[in-house]
């Protein structure tokens, strides 16, 4: 069934690469190392929230048997500090507790009875700070810092950009809707928890983690510990599952200080469900107020925004979550006066990090519900108060950008008006039986691609041919479950002509792969694609070119390459690739390049930090969403019935790939809108397992029907562009207005859980009663 | 190291018990082994009764169907003598946990649990099940209402264990109904869940109904005032309303990490209308 | 204790604590590392596999209950580099994202169709959602159940 001897072209489902090993149970994960001799390294956690660490007291489990190592921040060498712009946290505490999850010590014992035992009998002691637990006490006049050398105080980042004339505008329209919104944190809630497994020997420090970021890591390792950067080699399997929440260092600096700790031994570090969740990053909760002004036509004229995004203690992403927010505030829509600000504001709550979407599912579930509320207002439907202010290309977005590449939204919102599914969905409405309410609704996105112009958004694709005569596709971005490897794989084989056979993966592994940056920002397959494009043309150039020389050809190009050798086109004569591969040495045989991304000219704002977080960007994917949704009157709870999601993300690769995108980022954004919600008491997550944290089971998540215009956006490897990310913009909003098409109720805290549900829809059910 | 017996029989089982006086008993292990993990609990000697097999079986007498404490939630859930007399406790049973869990955990642990979201103990309160504790040298039968104290908190007395659970086939209801509010489809506590067993005459008049709730107290409500209130008049949305008003006068739920007391308070009230749904009502009784 | 019991077909014999999880044993000590673990307690289903023909979760379970038992992980499908009417469904449906959950998800399918040859989606639903994915959404999961499903019919008629 599995075809390994066919070559899969642009454009065909071909089977991944990685189904076989992970269908048997045989891949091999992060979390599946162990050695014969293997240690266990666990983390003695603050378990408070804002304190200076006084004193710690180790001798207690150091004195027992069995445990290798117990370590604190003075074992550290190097600066014991990571995270990706601002370095401020630290590997282990030195000063300042700021969450309840800093890592007070290290320990590395023989079992993991034995770690647990010695991690209780770690004892501190510390002086309690005053704690900051929401963004408004942490502005507050005289709020104590988490941060006392950073120049902002408790803000990471702040940005403010206006358009036209600003918020002055609003005073000149003729509707001004206003309205705020706050969201939950979400946990990202990959089923492989935080993991790695590490050995130093020969000076050479190797970790083997669960990462988004293989090449980030080593350096950051390298400097929190004292290494040098070839001394450091990480490792990066398939992830199970990541969604950001792997970009950026969890196990990894502490990983390698245990193991440099223990030279010789292997040591694993897996985090426990519970540890996950309270540890781990998050996404961030928001607080937003909009105030959306327009002309009784309908027609968008000014935009105000305010947004606030709960960092945590530490810069996990936190300034780039900000930057796409604000980028992203005012949707894919034409509104010549815009003024756009926002903060990324530290407090000591768990981490608010990196998670699909990177704060553009915050600001579009706000400015999408507010467009609703335009659309009730001026008697347009979300249909048509969309298409009327929809961009297109060439138009300027709400920062004043003029968007310069594809420009789908138009025709995504006309597919989803002809739709079969939005009639069906009508109709279906129309039919609800006693007790339930049902209701359509839509929401359009946007969702820039890459770093933005200061970053360099680059990769390095090497490709070697095999001494067996196969190829041999070194992959440096990791693959945490999209499947952009098998992609990788694919553009190979189509522009190589070979089928599966012939070509192999390695991946990413800071000593044999090229750095090409992190898997996220939907940039993977679009900057490694064109990178590998590249390596592909030179390989196949130079394999063609010695297979000239061989048969004493002058003109290479009357070879073409086929599935494990090469045919001369003018005479049928055939070379095995194995018998050219023997006439090329070890380095003719491989090749590299490099690709790096086009960056927007364009200067929406001079605020260099908002730059380097991502400003502006130059690509974007659209999406346009549909949702019928059902709500059981007597319960509040708001049933997803019906799912259509029409996506401009330029060609596609592999259709079954998208289609893997998509449906995974709306049963996120389903579980986002609805069930979701990572409550945190005093610093304290109070929802750290299944039971209580709630991601969609299978009963849970309708049928979701994903389409691509399809439309290729030229600078892409076959015309893609980025879809890691934008499926997760569009669920909340385009749910929270079915539900308000359903029963006139808003919302303003999300998720939209049965009981807020309920609360109020009988808070307008009394009202009905007064009047 | 701990120590696992897993006893076949009684005998082997009362031996057990007298050589280890602090053993922890489990059958499918799904409350045990969960609460062992999160340190709640740390028993050195564990006693595994999956494979006894006087308490594994579901017998029928004239009267009534006994259930051993050790049957599987699944086994219970496949069986045509539950489905056939109390289709109130199979729909319970579908809404529990997984069919992982269904798989390994028992009705007599769920009973033992004794959790207010334990979601076989409403219907089984309404169905007036009693339980049979068995030790070495006693026996003894009491109501389950009557056996449940708290949360976790039995009237089980040391060196006994449930046995089995008796259900009584009469009186015969044509109308059975449970749902659980949970905050997802499967793999769900109860915020609320509710039981009914109910008889409606040929004129749609309340002629007998029986009710319990879940997750609103520290173990299953029952209120004999609402059924009272019921019995005889017309099922309809103006009664149950009037009912459910009752009901939340009434109750007195806690809040906690899953919902709010006003929402389950809300929420016990407004399931009774689910009562007026044709489909709960079987036409022809048992 | 030494316990015994049939592995995949195979009798095997391993000394082990006895209050040792099964799915520590089966991952550390017999090196089948297919059994996946997420939550630890019952809630996700990484760690399903198959006793005696029922699903059974390897975290809630102790070594000495595998004492005399038929286990089978998702080590255990695949026969002489053959992969099961299931497995390659899941493969050609697109099942299959970052693959954690996915030995679960066939063991808990493949226990299905073993009881209910042709299954509604409904029952397909039902029958997982005990199985915890963070990456499908379940959709080409139950598409895949449901080829299976359909491939083994069109074969038995």
């Amino acid at each position: 069934m599995t075809s390994t001897s066919e070559i899969f072209p642009i454009g065909k489902a071909a089977p991944r690469a990685d189904a076989r090993a992970k269908v048997t149970g045989t891949e091999k994960y992060a979390a599946d190392y162990y050695a014969a001799d293997q240690l266990w390294a666990g983390i003695k956690r603050a378990g408070m929230a804002h304190a200076r660490l006084l004193e710690i007291n180790l001798d207690k489990a150091r004195e027992l048997a069995g445990v290798v190592a117990v370590l604190t921040h003075k074992d550290v060498q190097g600066s014991n500090r990571q995270g990706v712009a601002r370095k401020d946290q630290p590997v282990l505490v030195d000063d300042k507790i700021r969450h309840a999850g800093d890592a007070i010590a290290l320990v590395v014992a023989e079992n993991r009875a034995l770690l647990k035992k010695a991690l209780e009998l770690i004892t501190f002691t510390c002086e309690p700070l005053p704690e900051i637990f929401t963004m408004a006490a942490a502005l507050a006049e005289g709020a104590p810092l988490l941060h006392a050398d950073h120049p902002d105080g408790n803000i990471l980042l702040q940005g403010r950009l206006e358009t036209g004339q600003g918020a002055a505008a609003l005073k000149e329209c003729a509707i001004v809707i206003e309205s705020s919104f706050a969201l939950a944190r979400q946990e990202h809630a990959y089923l492989e928890t935080e993991c790695g497994f590490a050995i130093y020997q020969d000076h050479k420090l190797e970790i083997a983690a669960s990462t988004q970021t293989p090449f980030r890591d080593r350096a950051e390792i390298a400097e929190a510990l004292g290494l040098e950067v070839e001394n450091v080699r990480v490792i990066a399997p398939y992830c199970g599952g990541a969604f950001g929440g792997k970009d950026g260092i969890t196990v990894q600096t502490l990983l390698g200080l245990a193991a440099l700790n223990a030279p010789g031994r292997a040591i694993k570090m897996w985090w426990e469900r519970e540890e996950s969740f309270n540890f781990g990053a998050k996404r961030h909760r928001a607080e937003l107020h909009y105030q959306l002004g327009c002309d009784r036509d309908g027609t968008f004229k000014a935009l105000s925004v305010e947004v606030d995004f709960d960092t945590g203690p530490y810069d996990h992403l936190g300034g780039v979550v900000l930057a796409l927010g604000l980028e992203h505030a005012g949707g894919p829509y034409r509104i010549p006066h815009t003024q756009i600000q926002g903060r990324a504001i530290y407090t000591n709550n768990p981490i608010g990090g990196a998670f699909r979407g990177f704060g553009v599912p915050q600001v579009a579930a706000a400015m999408e519900q507010m467009v609703d509320m335009a659309a009730v207002r001026t008697g347009l439907s979300p249909l048509a108060i969309r298409l009327k202010n929809g961009v297109k290309r060439g138009d300027r977005n709400p920062l004043g950008v003029t968007l310069q590449t594809s420009t789908g939204l138009l025709d995504c919102l006309r597919q989803i008006e002809q739709d079969p599914l939005r009639h069906e969905a009508e109709k279906w409405k129309a039919q609800a039986p006693p007790g339930k309410l049902r209701g359509v609704g839509i929401a359009a996105v946007m969702h820039g691609m890459g770093y933005g112009p200061t970053v360099p958004d680059t990769a390095h694709a090497k490709l070697a041919l095999s001494r067996e005569g196969r190829f041999k596709i070194y992959c440096g971005v990791v693959d945490m479950g999209q499947g952009n490897a098998t992609t990788y794989q694919q553009i190979a084989g189509d522009l190589l002509n070979q089928d599966f056979a012939h070509l192999e993966l390695i991946l990413p592994d800071t000593d044999q792969t090229l750095p090409s940056g992190s898997s996220s920002a939907s940039r993977t397959t679009y900057t490694f694609g064109n990178a590998l494009i590249g390596a592909c043309e030179i390989l196949k150039k130079r394999v063609c070119e010695r297979a000239a020389d061989s048969l004493m050809v002058e003109d290479w190009q009357e070879f073409t390459l086929l599935p494990g050798r090469l045919r001369h086109l003018p005479t049928g004569r055939e070379i095995p690739l194995q018998r050219l591969a023997a006439l090329l040495s070890p380095d003719e045989r491989v090749v590299s390049n490099r690709y790096r991304a086009p960056v927007n000219r364009d200067q929406p704002t001079a605020n260099p930090g908002l730059k380097l977080h991502g400003i502006p960007h130059l690509i974007f994917s659209y999406g346009v969403h549909l949702a019928a949704v059902e709500i059981d009157k007597l319960s509040g709870n708001v049933a997803v019935k019906k799912y259509l999601a029409v996506t401009d993300c330029g060609n596609l690769i592999n259709p079954q790939l998208f289609e893997q995108q998509m449906q995974g980022g709306i049963a996120q954004g389903i579980g986002y809108s609805l069930y979701e919600d990572l409550k945190v008491t005093k610093g304290v997550v109070q929802t750290s397992n299944f039971a209580t944290y709630i991601i969609p089971s299978a009963l849970d998540l309708p049928e979701m029907i994903c389409k691509a215009l399809a439309q290729p956006e030229s600078s892409g490897p076959f015309g893609l562009k980025g879809v890691g990310e934008i499926a997760i913009d569009a669920p909340l909003p385009t749910i929270a207005n079915a539900v308000s098409d359903a029963c006139g109720v808003r919302c303003r805290e999300f998720p939209l859980t049965a009981e807020r549900l309920l609360r109020a829809l009988k808070k307008e059910e009394d009202n009905a009663h007064k009047i | 190291m701990k120590e696992v017996f897993r006893p076949r029989t009684f005998s082997e089982l009362w031996q057990l018990r007298r050589q280890h006086e602090n053993a922890a008993l489990y059958a499918g292990g799904t409350d045990l082994l969960v609460q062992m993990r999160a340190a709640k609990i740390n028993p050195q000697t564990l006693i595994c009764l999956e494979r006894l097999a006087e308490i594994g079986r579901i017998e029928e007498f004239n009267d009534e169907i006994a259930i051993g404490a050790g049957v599987s939630q699944h086994h219970l859930l496949e069986n045509p003598t539950i489905l056939k007399y109390f289709p109130v406790l199979c729909q319970a049973l579908q809404a529990l946990g997984s069919p992982h869990i269904r798989n390994m955990a028992t009705i007599g642990g769920n009973i033992m649990t004794a959790s207010p979201a334990g979601d076989t103990l409403p219907p089984l309160y309404i169905l007036q099940a009693e339980l049979e504790l068995r030790s070495q040298k006693t026996q003894r039968r009491l109501p389950l209402a009557d056996f449940i104290n708290g949360p976790g908190q039995t009237g089980i007395s040391p060196g006994e264990i449930l046995s089995r659970i008796f259900i009584p086939k009469e009186p015969v209801f044509a109308g059975h109904y449970f749902e659980k509010i949970g905050l997802r489809q499967a793999l769900s506590i109860a915020v609320v869940s509710i039981a009914a067993l109910y008889n409606i005459s040929t004129e749609r008049k309340i002629t007998a109904i029986r009710l319990a709730w879940g997750s609103l107290g520290p173990t299953i409500v029952t209120l004999p005032e609402v059924e009272t209130f019921l019995i005889g008049k017309t099922l309809n949305p103006a009664t149950l309303n009037a009912a459910a008003t009752l009901v939340e006068q009434q109750v007195k739920p806690i809040s906690d990490i899953r919902a709010g007391a006003d929402y389950r308070r809300r929420v016990a009230g407004q399931l009774l209308l689910r009562l007026d749904q044709p489909a709960n009502y079987r036409q022809t009784s048992a | 204790m030494l316990i015994k019991f049939n592995l995949n077909g195979q009798d095997v014999e391993v000394e082990t604590p006895p209050a040792r999880r099964a799915v520590d044993l089966l991952r550390e000590e017999l090196n089948l590392t297919g059994t996946k673990e997420g939550c630890g307690a019952g809630e996700c289903g990484a760690c399903t596999i198959i006793v005696d023909g029922t699903t059974k979760l390897a975290c809630l379970l102790l070594a000495a209950q595998l004492e005399g038992c038929r286990v089978t992980t998702i080590e255990g499908l695949e026969h002489e580099n053959e992969l099961t009417p299931l497995q390659e469904a899941f493969i050609a449906g697109g099942a299959i994202q970052c693959g954690f959950c996915t030995p679960g998800m066939v063991l808990t399918a493949q226990a299905l169709l073993a009881k209910t040859p042709l299954p509604t989606e409904a029952e397909i639903r039902s029958a997982i959602s005990g199985n915890l994915c963070r990456c499908t959404g379940y959709q080409k999961i139950v598409e895949s159940i449901r080829l299976a499903a359909h491939r083994r019919a069109g074969e038995l008629q």
